[in-house]
């Protein structure tokens, strides 16, 4: 019978397949868990510098073909250095701003943000001072438009009056309808001009 | 975008002084670490984004989140590994925009012309081949093997700038070679 231990292991190894494994493995713990060779960096080092591989040590360019995670360094280093040069190559036709630029750049962008900032109560505060001034132009537009229903009211009821009383009655229901565009004028007043200063500081 | 006039640009010029000292860094510190750092950050963005001109516009966003960032480093190293690490997070936001605004990373390079130098001709299909191989890689593999191998950075610096453990970098690199090696070896696969 095979037990648990006996079967864990070629599945483990499995799992894993993709680890390769190189140099002399002691064991197969060291298998499974060996993802670099000791060389990796002494290539990697001799392509940074172009030394790769004409001038670099002769062991090493036989240590390449014969160790697969070194041979994959190499494939992947040589291309991507070689891409990095064709990269720096294509920054150095004037596309790279200078220095000063970029920092002329970040300058006025870093103002133009902190105004940004340093603005905002300052709007928040325009907005409700607007709220503020509209609801009260209406406010006081509904409380006239009350007071001119009362001195109607006021006007029918002199109107009712006997006749030694009509000559005054007449006099008021006169002094309440020149009264009434002057009551008007002054709740329209009171409505825009609120909002009229609302507009004015906004622009600022 | 409207027009500035005289007034509003001597204003900001005004300003700029005053915005510099919001700055992690002074502006002669600053010409001489952008000096040293550009050109590989521009090519890092180039080659992960696959578009120059996208490349241009993240280098100044790079540059500026870096410089406003206002965190202290304790080295050059340190410093440049932060400011590859807000190039990575770029690509990233750049990479999670709809793919109708994204250009392929094969898109950029030209159709190699035959009458041109053989030189230059083979070179152009290996970064063809290349390109199309990176374009198979998972995003964070590829920012992994550019920094690895074009711009050779060690395991702790590929850490701090894809902000993963430095543990892990060893197992990830490995894979992602691999798959690149493979890829490069055998283009159809």
């Amino acid at each position: 019978m095979i037990g648990p231990r006996q079967t864990r292991g070629p599945r483990r190894a499995r799992l894993r397949g993709g680890v390769e494994r190189s140099g002399p493995a002691v064991g197969s713990r060291r298998q499974a868990t060996n993802v670099e060779c000791a060389r990796e960096q002494d290539i990697v080092d001799a392509i940074a510098s172009g030394r790769w591989p004409r001038a670099c040590d002769p062991s090493l360019e036989a240590h390449a073909a014969a160790c697969e995670i070194c041979r994959d360094v190499v494939t992947v280093a040589v291309a991507l250095r070689e891409d990095e040069f064709i990269a720096r190559h294509e920054v150095s036709a004037a596309r790279l701003p200078s220095a000063g630029l970029v920092w002329w750049r970040a300058t006025i962008r870093a103002r133009a943000e902190a105004t940004r900032v340093a603005e905002r109560p300052l709007t928040v505060a325009q907005g409700i001072a607007g709220a503020c001034a509209v609801g009260l132009a209406c406010g006081l537009a509904g409380v006239a438009w009350q007071s001119v229903q009362r001195f109607q009211r006021v006007g029918e009821m002199i109107a009712g009056l006997d006749a030694s009383t009509l000559q005054l009655a007449s006099a008021s229901a006169v002094i309440l309808q020149r009264a009434l565009p002057l009551v008007l004028g002054l709740g329209a007043c009171l409505l825009i001009a609120p909002l009229a200063i609302y507009f004015v500081l906004s622009d600022d | 975008m409207r027009d500035m006039t005289f007034s509003e640009i001597e204003r900001l010029g005004a300003a700029v002084g005053e915005a510099g000292e919001a700055f992690s860094m002074d502006e002669d510190t600053f010409r001489v670490f952008y000096e040293r750092t550009a050109r590989p950050v521009w090519a890092y963005l180039s080659r992960m984004t696959g578009d120059a001109r996208l490349a241009d516009d993240l280098l100044q966003e790079t540059y500026y989140r870096f410089l406003r960032a206002g965190s202290t480093h304790e080295n050059d190293a340190h410093r440049r590994n932060y400011l590859f690490r807000i190039a990575t997070n770029l690509v990233h936001d750049h990479r999670r925009k709809p793919r109708a605004d994204r250009v392929e990373l094969t898109e950029g390079i030209d159709a190699i012309d035959t009458r041109v130098d053989v030189n230059v001709a083979e070179r152009t299909a290996r970064r063809l081949d290349l390109a199309r191989a990176m374009e198979r890689l998972k995003p964070r593999e590829r920012d992994m093997l550019w920094l690895a191998y074009a711009n050779g950075s060690s395991h702790q610096e590929i850490a701090d700038a894809l902000g993963l453990k430095r543990a892990s970098i060893k197992l990830l690199l490995f894979r992602a070679r691999k798959r690149l090696a493979n890829l490069l070896r055998e283009p159809g696969t």
